[in-house]
């Protein structure tokens, strides 16, 4: 009889946990960074304030953070994350053939990407506007540049735009385009150029390459909008639902009021039936994507929320200084905007 | 002939060998291409040629060929083509003169002289092409003032770190006649020669060529551009806001990839030379002073057309490294095949495959042209043995 009994409950042991393995569409992505032990993150090849490397080898970024907070939600610890350095010119291939999981490394949201390059863009972490920085006292606005000529990183979208912004103008400028950014740079500082041109957000930390950064200004007009977010492969839409929530977690724990500091005391004790959701003490929202129902708490305990984030890579804790501007939550006036976690 | 009998033939193995090979080869191209056409439409990725007739939309500040940023990818394609040549054939045309002469001063009796060409060549050719080019350029730009400051050249031309700016003409047709006449010149001191060799070797005297030479390839000429210049109004450049407006730029990257890949070729040019030099009899040059020959006219007459023979093979291979190097001009943004097509063009539009197969063609069949022309040469002025 207990010889029976014990017959059946491993057959609906086995019954259940085939059901439950079920539910979920297969994951091959999730399956192997769980495997190797670590996430495979690209981000950009040196650039303050959104993915750099300090002379102990240690990153930090705003697309770094948020790597770490997906090594978070996965694997449960923020530190298992190997982040490879990216060109503008390899980003593509290094993703598409499967060497990074995703791509965190200021790449704008196009339609042509999304449509022919095999990627998607997974939400919104930085909202970057294109801009110039110019020697002090030569121009003020972009549209003081006629017959300037610019320096860019070849195969941007920055290559592009300033093209198109100045053809529509009728203004004449001289555009040289390099392949990395940081020779564009050596080459605006050695006076090749009147004005190197990338985003506010990224020349707020290139600035600091420049000889003598105080000679030089940012221009505060932008002539673009240029959103950046996480960006993975087609296909393996687990590994993509994951990859959109930890984001959008991220944005609704600052919504929420949970950070790194309050989130044992938020989970112990809120009565708010989302952050008990997001929190996974209600819901098991971290199981139907075949994570641990902690994944939002460990991700907002080691990295923060992305308030948190901001303030410490780019913002007023950070030498960039940036303001929040359209990098504020929707209900502070901003752009950030995360659905609800129903 | 039965089937046994027909594989005992070793030709005809021979033949079925190779054809085997290449039946072989064939199949792994297509398997090739086949598995990657098929893994990209799987990933989502865009493949075929059609992205070719696109909009480029990239601004190229250095251009001959009337591209404008509305133009197709096709168009860029083709500005980078002609860039890539364009710096190739006249850093072929200049190491091949420096060349010459180092390789020459070498073999000088000037202890002076041929250490300094000696010290040249080692220092060049111990050095690697990026560094030279990297110092080319930013030794370029930072010693050019910036264009509030520029060096005039007779106040129609202007040297600043944006570049040389120079006039334009707004009507070309007076400099296409200038260059008829050129041509005409030479097709008729061309045929003066050989008129003048025919009566030389029937009298012994020879036509005044030199007299020829001036009026039909420098006077004349000359007279029509002056025509020309004098025919047309000229788009003079002016300094407005940041830069000179106006007129022709000659830009730095294309100056200093021309300074670097000339001054680089030229040591080993030099090498070749010297080597072509010392590669005729000793014997040959005694014959031609105990004819009482000049040393000035024993080389020009008996070592060069022999050292010649040697030469062409190994400065066949130096003229493709010119074309093939021509690529670091990708690094200081010199806007070539390597830099638009490989660069912008395939960041734009993401098609690597396709874009770096249509460059290796390029290049491929570039080499092989200009391979193909020095091949026929070298057979023209090989030794004629009987």
């Amino acid at each position: 009889m207990s010889r029976l009994s014990l017959a059946l409950a491993a057959a609906l042991s086995c019954l259940c946990g085939a059901a439950s393995a079920q539910q979920l569409v297969p994951s091959p992505t999730l399956d192997a960074i769980k495997a190797r032990g670590h996430l495979e993150c690209g981000v950009h090849l040196g650039l303050p304030g959104f993915s750099f490397a300090n002379d102990k080898g240690e990153w930090s970024g705003i697309d770094v953070d948020y790597c770490r907070a997906l090594a978070a939600a996965i694997l449960g610890d923020s530190t298992k994350v190997k982040f490879t350095p990216t060109s503008v010119q390899q980003r593509w291939p290094v993703l598409q053939s499967g060497q990074v999981d995703l791509l965190s490394r200021n790449t704008t949201i196009t339609f042509s990407r999304n449509a022919t390059l095999g990627v998607n863009f997974q939400g919104i972490n930085f909202y970057e506007g294109q801009t110039f920085v110019v020697r002090k006292g030569t121009a003020t606005a972009p549209k003081d540049l006629d017959g300037a000529s610019i320096c860019v990183a070849a195969g941007s979208t920055e290559e592009k735009q300033a093209a198109d912004w100045f053809r529509e103008r009728n203004m004449k400028t001289s555009i040289i385009n390099f392949q990395k950014n940081d020779d564009a740079i050596a080459a605006y500082d050695s006076g090749r150029c009147d004005a190197y041109t990338a985003g506010l957000g990224a020349l707020a930390g290139q600035r600091s390459k420049l000889k003598d950064p105080d000679s030089h200004v940012v221009m505060t007009e932008t002539i673009s909008n240029d959103p950046q977010g996480p960006t993975t492969r087609y296909g393996d839409e687990r590994y993509q639902l994951v990859v959109r929530w930890v984001l959008n977690g991220m944005i609704a724990a600052e919504l929420l009021g949970i950070t790194s500091k309050n989130v044992d005391e938020m989970k112990a004790k809120s009565t708010s039936a989302e952050v008990r959701r997001l929190l996974g003490v209600d819901g098991g929202f971290g199981a139907m994507m075949g994570l641990s129902n902690d994944w939002m708490f460990n991700a907002i305990k080691q990295v923060g929320n992305y308030g948190e984030s901001y303030e410490r890579t780019v913002g007023m804790g950070s030498p960039l200084k940036l303001a929040r501007g359209k990098n504020e939550l929707w209900t502070k006036g901003g752009a950030l905007f995360t659905p609800p976690f129903q | 002939m039965s089937v046994a009998a027909l594989l005992r033939d070793r030709k005809v193995r021979d033949v079925l060998a190779q054809v085997a090979v290449a039946a072989g080869l064939v199949a792994l191209i297509v398997f090739f291409v086949r598995n990657a056409s098929e893994n990209m439409v799987k990933a989502g990725i865009a493949s075929g040629f059609g992205f070719l007739w696109r909009d480029s939309g990239i601004e190229v500040p250095f251009q001959l060929t009337g591209y404008t940023a509305s133009s197709s990818i096709l168009g860029l394609l083709w500005v980078g083509i002609v860039n890539t040549l364009l710096v190739s054939v006249v850093s072929i045309v200049a190491a091949t003169l420096l060349g010459f002469l180092i390789g020459v001063a070498r073999l000088s009796r000037n202890p002076m002289l041929s250490g300094l060409a000696g010290a040249y060549v080692e220092f060049v050719r111990n050095i690697p092409l990026l560094f030279f080019v990297l110092i080319w350029y930013f030794g370029v730009v930072a010693s050019l003032p910036a264009p509030r400051a520029s060096i005039p050249l007779l106040d129609i031309a202007f040297l600043n770190n944006r570049g040389l700016t120079v006039p334009l003409p707004q009507e070309a047709a007076g400099f296409a006649y200038t260059l008829l006449v050129l041509l005409l010149g030479m097709a008729v001191q061309l045929a003066l020669v050989a008129l003048s060799r025919r009566r030389q070797a029937r009298t012994g005297h020879a036509l005044p060529l030199g007299w020829t030479a001036l009026l039909l390839l420098l006077a004349a000429p000359l007279a029509t551009l002056l025509w020309a210049v004098l025919g047309t109004a000229w788009d003079v450049p002016a300094l407005r806001g940041f830069n000179y407006r106006g007129g022709f730029v000659l830009v730095p990257e294309f100056v200093a990839l021309f300074a670097a890949l000339s001054t680089y070729t030229a040591g080993f040019v030099a090498e070749i030379v010297r080597a072509g030099i010392l590669a005729v009899p000793a014997g040959q040059v005694e014959a031609a002073k105990a004819l009482g020959l000049r040393p000035g006219l024993a080389l020009r007459l008996v070592v060069i057309p022999q050292a010649l023979r040697v030469m062409v093979p190994p400065m066949t291979s130096q003229y493709l490294n010119v074309i093939k190097n021509s690529s670091f001009g990708a690094a200081i943004a010199y806007p070539d095949v390597v830099s638009l097509f490989m660069g912008s063009a395939l960041n734009n539009t993401g098609q690597a495959i396709e874009i770096i197969a249509i460059t290796l063609a390029l290049y491929l069949s570039i080499s092989l042209a200009v391979s193909g022309f020095m091949n026929w040469y070298n057979a023209r002025i090989a030794l004629v043995t009987r």
